[in-house]
């Protein structure tokens, strides 16, 4: 059977809730997808970027006039170019896109130069030299907290970015009402995006118009195009960017990067056009990955299971700047609750300042440490308390609507679905226990935003505006901002809209992302595309459609009740022969009004923004959706390599409005966070990073990657469009967890650090055995 | 800066290029063919985003001297569909969502490519294998191998 | 466009062609596959002049059994077709085993015999970008003064991370090398010195042309390699072993190792395995000396030790039980 149909505005055959092949699939796999680093660029500089060599370090003086007498250099530019901070959180904002005075980190830019061809401008690095005064350098939060250590930045003492307390209910009686107490503190590894697509921007700067374009790879050119004004001094009006196709994002690209704003610095220094294409090793060095957190968990439970109360200190080495920190720490809080029904939460977050490059938001945004350490003391307790693991998630169910203790409103709630579900298919009951020596089965649920309710730019404006075009030839075009990067946002987008206006899918166009031309859009990140921006599409298209109508009912004679529509065909309700097509619809709709442009919006309704608390705006969405995960591996007793044999993970995407992508997106995750519990890390070497290529950050092959059996769970949210909640990001949290769970059945050893790379395992392996030595069993045979 | 002439067949068609001997295939192809098709992921021969047929055998592009490729037959992307229409592969790759960011796909096509014309019923396993070198970062490369198995099958697309 | 210093490239046709055409350019570099080397020219650690390609040397690119049992490999010869040889795969499962082990096939397409027993030494400080080893002052192995993996030590302390040469020298390898001053042969074994930064013993302008292997006749091999994924990754520790078995004893046993030292370590010591029945712990026992890796790599040496041994352990019980 064919997977994948054609879609096909026929009666009675939906459009959404259809395996459809992405809209912009073609282009892919035929080779014609334009990325950045593939554009027409005959006439443009190369432009490179001096990083520095040092971790931390007060700036004397950067000598670039070698470098700037090199001929065929055509401009080099320092952080004299630019003295506007930036920063993701209009809050934080405290980088330069070229170092001024201090240098962070290693890595960090600190000149620029753009020249004719690569070799000048390799060359014309080459001559860039720094005087510094160097100053002592943290690598970790231990020495970045040390009384007396150098503050990275003055107005933050103590290295301490963001502190958050927040308790909610009565965390005391929680622990006095529980049977079981524990308490464990869990280190994971920071890791990073990895997307394939390295780094590019190519700028292009109109002298004669004070003009700059901007291609470039980011998740939410809105943002780009704020910074870009702001760092360049610039109206906003005389910005325009552009998002060709993008090799991934996953996070990375969620904020404006300091390439993209020192390549229209460069454009505008060198007067035109400068393409600028980062190595796999600067584009490591960009990084905003998920921050190295040691999560000290302490829960409560009563002999039957249920959660008493939960204490959660998490701390972060957030690196050298802001970036989106303050998020990271507040949702990694905000994201105990609305999984589970827990009376009593106290969370306390420290956000911290170290000589590294700046993590920032990835896949699961905040809560995929602590979910970690949630679900594996959860485990072991389960196993000290006599419980299965399955029967103390089900102790602890919510029962949606409900408003969490911290306000958020949980509206669907697939989890327990999902839970019988990976039960079942990963044949739990009956193998649990009992496999051979070195396997193991563990088990693990999550949960995700869809779309954080409050806009990191606050403006008043809807949170997702689109626009549709519809013109003489009966070919509608969907205006979005929302980046496509991969997800398939595009292809949801022109589903929903197909599905309303009933039409082919080929008469469906969507054009994203150009400032110039499309609405703006708060861009994709917290997996709010599917959720926001397609209810947006569903709104523009239900104001098509009644305009549509109208021009039918004109067109038949008839008051718009009695207007069908049946796909692309029009006609008097029940009455054959009295058809008329799409294009007589269409003609008559453009009669007098030409070209139709409609627009659909979407606001979070205030119930859903959260609370008032201080730090309350992040966690609050208007939807969750539900993951369970189970795992079975192989721990090989010669190497210490964990093989994963099988997944088994079930997700409430609410409704799928597409099953294909909902499966692609939900096994992406999964894999990912398999790469993150196995083998993905970044390690240093004072501050130089170890692991700032592909062979050292070890993300899975296909040869050692397992099946991943997907279900779909359907919850129908009564506000996501047709029921839609986000499908990419919810699964990735539970996959860590199971994993290690599935590592403690098969070996009985707890490993508190993550990745369980073999090293790890090997050295858990060994001091068991010596600690067995050391005190042999009592009795025995 | 030393330069020769360079005669190939890339994709189907003859052609003689003046390359430096410094220039390496992924630059001839990109920037010389304007085929943008083959892809950099990395910094040297750790992705396999880059991967073309040379004589039928999928080869590193980013590793390999465009000069010496003299008298071979290159074969990118692009090459693949023949008359506009997407080859088999491709549909597949596109029919089972093997592709999601599209970044590793033209390199994973290649690579698939290579293994069907020397194995054109491959177990999974040895999908797996012939695609080893070749990292995806969207997909956890489920509807990869599911797209190699479609195309290799009977199954219409 | 990627940057790529300036260099020239000439191809030779014949072994006598190329080792004329090293000597007649100044800081000149063979290269086969490009796969080890052309990365380490774009990261700026090396920058030759020209580059002798010798892909188009029809020569080396055999492989004959010899009359007297063994089998001559040409250093051209691809590690795929030295992992799909029939001949190969049969008798010498060892090195059918490690060719195709190294990599991923996309690199065993062009990766070359002589390039795997070549293969430069690797290490965390070295396997970077010029920025970063500008950054890091550089090191021992290259334009720096010390050595990151032990600083107070007074060599390099890189390993040698080539899959092929362990599986080869537990059949008595012996490499066939031509140069300015004609042909030589040495055991396999004996090309290497202990040190990562010169790792290699062969003269300027030599070239390694053949490898030529002993009859595998009654000898059971085969390969282990510890590496993380299931691909693409360099050796954390990889072992080779061929033995014999005479009942419950050895009649004989080779074991070599690589990615644990700066070159690939022939077990020293093995002659006492063969008095009394086989004990797998006598011949782990002879490890800790001899194998010592150092933290050149991701992943720290203790794991790479006691790796190193489990892998020797599994594999010898194994040859053992199947003989």
């Amino acid at each position: 059977m064919n997977d994948a149909t054609p879609l096909r505005g026929k009666p009675g055959q939906p459009m959404v809730g259809r395996r459809a092949p992405l809209i912009d699939g073609i282009e892919k796999v035929s080779g014609r997808a334009k990325y950045t680093a593939d554009l027409e660029h005959t006439d443009a500089l190369v432009g490179r970027i001096y990083r520095s060599p040092y971790s931390h370090a007060r700036i004397l003086n950067v000598d670039v006039s070698k470098a700037r007498q090199l001929p065929g250099v055509i401009a080099v530019i320092t952080g004299e170019a630019c003295d506007k901070p930036y920063g993701i959180l209009p809050i934080a904002q405290n980088e330069y896109p070229l170092a001024r005075d201090r240098v962070r980190y290693r890595g960090e830019p600190v000149a620029a130069v753009a020249a004719v061809d690569i070799a000048t401008a390799e060359a014309a690095l080459r001559l860039i030299h720094m005087e510094v005064e160097e100053l002592p350098a943290y690598y970790d939060v231990d020495s970045s907290r040390a009384p007396g250590a150098v503050n990275l930045h003055d107005d933050r003492p103590g290295n301490l970015e963001r502190e958050v307390h927040h308790e909610f209910g009565d965390v005391a009686a929680g622990f006095a009402a529980a049977d079981l107490v524990r308490e464990e503190t869990f280190e994971c590894a920071e890791v990073t995006h990895m997307h394939m697509e390295p780094h590019a921007a190519l700028a292009e700067y109109d002298v004669e118009r004070d003009r700059i374009t901007l291609h470039s790879v980011t998740q939410v050119p809105f943002y780009v195009h704020l910074r870009i004004a702001r760092c360049l001094d610039l109206d906003e009006s005389k910005v325009r960017v552009i998002k060709p196709f993008i090799g991934g994002g996953f996070g990375a690209r969620t904020e404006t990067l300091n390439f993209e704003i020192i390549a229209c610095l460069l454009a505008r220094a060198a007067g035109g056009k400068v393409r600028m294409k980062l190595s796999r090793e600067e584009t490591f060095l960009t990084h905003r990955g998920r921050p190295h957190t040691r999560v000290k968990l302490k829960i409560g439970m009563t002999k039957q299971g249920k959660l008493t109360a939960c204490q959660c200190e998490a701390t972060q080495t957030g690196g050298a700047y802001g970036g989106y920190g303050i998020v990271t720490i507040l949702y990694a809080g905000a994201l105990l609750n609305a999984i589970y029904d827990i009376p009593a939460v106290q969370y306390d977050g420290f956000r911290v300042y170290a000589n590294r490059p700046t993590c920032g938001a990835m896949r699961g945004h905040g809560t995929v440490d602590v979910r970690h350490a949630f679900e594996c003391l959860l485990d072991t307790m389960a196993t000290e308390a006599g419980l299965d693991p399955f029967q103390v998630r089900r102790a602890n169910l919510l029962k949606a609507p409900v408003r969490t203790i911290n306000d958020m409103e949980v509206t669907s709630y697939g989890l327990p679905e999902c839970i019988d579900w990976v039960e079942e298919a990963s044949g739990w009951r009956q193998r649990k226990g009992k496999l051979p020596p070195g396997k193991g089965l563990g088990f693990a649920c999550s949960h995700y935003v869809s779309g954080a309710a409050k806009p990191v730019h606050w403006t008043g404006e809807p949170h997702a505006v689109v626009n549709l075009k519809l013109d003489f030839d009966g070919g509608i075009t969907i205006l979005t901002g929302a980046a496509d990067i991969g997800q398939g946002s595009s292809t949801i987008l022109a589903q929903v809209v197909g599905e309303v206006l009933g039409v082919d899918f080929d008469r469906l166009t969507v054009i994203a992302n150009d400032s110039r031309i499309t609405p703006k859009d708060n861009g994709s990140y917290s997996s709010r595309v599917t959720f926001m921006v397609g209810n947006a599409a569903l709104e523009a298209a239900q104001n098509l459609k009644a305009i549509l109508v109208s021009a039918a009912a004109r067109k038949l004679a008839v008051p718009t009740e009695e207007v069908e529509c049946l796909g692309e065909t029009y006609r008097i309700a029940g009455q054959q022969g009295s058809d008329i097509s799409f294009k007589e619809v269409v003609t008559e709709a453009l009669v007098d009004t030409g070209t139709l442009t409609v627009k659909g919006t979407f606001t979070v309704p205030k119930q859903f923004q959260g609370g008032k608390f201080h730090g309350a705006a992040v966690g609050p969405s208007m939807a969750y959706s539900y993951a369970a995960c189970v795992v079975e591996v192989t721990v090989d007793e010669v190497t210490a390599r964990v093989n994963v044999d099988k997944v088994w993970v079930a997700h409430d995407c609410g409704f799928a409005l597409n099953p294909l992508s909902v499966e692609g997106q939900v096994q992406g995750a999964v894999w990912m966070g398999l790469g993150q519990a196995l083998s993905e890390e970044t390690r240093f070497h004072e501050g130089l990073p170890l692991a700032a290529n592909m062979l050292d950050y070890r993300v899975p092959t296909i040869v050692e990657s397992p099946p991943i059996e997907v279900k779909i769970v359907e919850s129908i949210d009564p506000n996501g469009p047709f029921g839609a909640k986000e499908a990419s990001e919810g699964a990735l949290s539970s996959v860590i967890p199971a994993v290690a769970n599935a590592v403690y059945d098969a070996i009985k050893v707890r490993l508190l650090e993550t990745p369980l790379t073999p090293e790890r395992i090997m050295d858990a392996l060994v001091k068991e055995e010596r600690a067995k030595k050391r005190a042999p069993a009592a009795g025995g045979r | 800066m030393s330069k020769s002439m360079l005669r190939l067949n890339l994709n189907g068609q003859n052609g003689e290029y003046a390359v430096a001997d410094n220039m390496l295939l992924i630059d001839f192809l990109r920037e010389v063919a304007h085929l943008t098709g083959t892809k950099m992921g990395c910094d040297g021969g750790e992705c396999g985003a880059c991967t073309v047929l040379i004589d039928g055998r999928p080869q590193l592009s980013c590793l390999t001297l465009a000069a010496s490729c003299a008298g071979r037959h290159v074969e990118t992307v692009e090459g693949c569909a023949q008359g506009g229409r997407l080859s088999r592969l491709q549909r597949a790759f596109n029919e089972k969502l093997g592709s999601q960011c599209g970044y590793c796909t033209p390199g994973m096509i290649m690579a698939a490519e290579g293994l069907l014309r020397t194995n054109p019923h491959p177990t999974d396993s040895e999908t797996q294998e012939a695609l080893g070198g070749n990292i995806c970062r969207c997909t956890g490369y489920v509807k990869i191998i599911e797209s190699v198995r479609a195309a290799a099958s009977g199954e219409p697309l | 466009m990627e940057y790529l210093p300036d260099f020239k490239v000439v191809r030779p046709a014949t072994v006598q062609q190329a080792v004329a055409a090293y000597a007649a350019h100044a800081d000149a570099r063979y290269i086969a596959g490009g796969t080890d080397l052309m990365v380490n020219v774009r990261r700026g650690i090396v920058a030759p002049q020209t580059l002798i390609d010798i892909g188009g040397v029809a020569e080396i690119t055999a492989i004959d059994a010899q009359q007297n049992g063994g089998v001559r490999i040409g250093a051209g010869v691809t590690l795929n077709e030295l992992a799909a040889h029939g001949l190969i795969a049969k008798e010498y499962p060892a090195i059918a085993e490690a060719a195709r082990q190294v990599a991923a096939p996309t690199h065993r397409q062009v990766a070359t015999v002589g390039g795997n027993l070549c293969l430069d030494t690797r290490c965390l400080y070295y396997n970077q970008s010029e920025w970063w080893r500008v950054s890091n002052n550089y090191c021992l192995k290259n334009k720096g003064e010390v050595c990151h993996v032990a600083p107070s030590g007074s060599r390099c302390f890189a390993a040698f991370s080539g899959d092929l040469a362990p599986a080869l020298m537990v059949f008595d390898a012996e490499v066939e090398i031509s140069g300015p001053n004609g042909v030589r042969s040495l055991p396999l074994s004996e090309m290497y010195n202990d040190d990562g930064a010169a790792h290699l013993k062969l003269e300027k302008g030599e070239m390694l042309t053949a490898v030529i292997i002993k009859s595998g006749d009654g000898w059971r091999s085969g390969y282990a390699k510890a590496r993380v994924r299931g691909s693409i990754d360099f050796p954390l520790a990889g072992v080779a072993i061929a033995l014999k078995r005479q009942g419950d004893r050895l009649s004989d046993i080779r074991v070599a190792f690589t990615g644990t030292n700066s070159y690939p370590v022939m077990l020293r010591k093995t002659e006492g395995l063969l008095q009394g029945p086989f004990d797998v712990d006598a011949l782990t026992a002879l490890l800790p000396k001899q194998i010592t890796p150092m933290p050149s790599t991701f992943y720290p040496p203790g794991y790479r030790r006691k790796v190193a041994a489990n892998l020797t352990r599994a594999l010898a019980r194994r040859l053992f039980e199947e003989s």
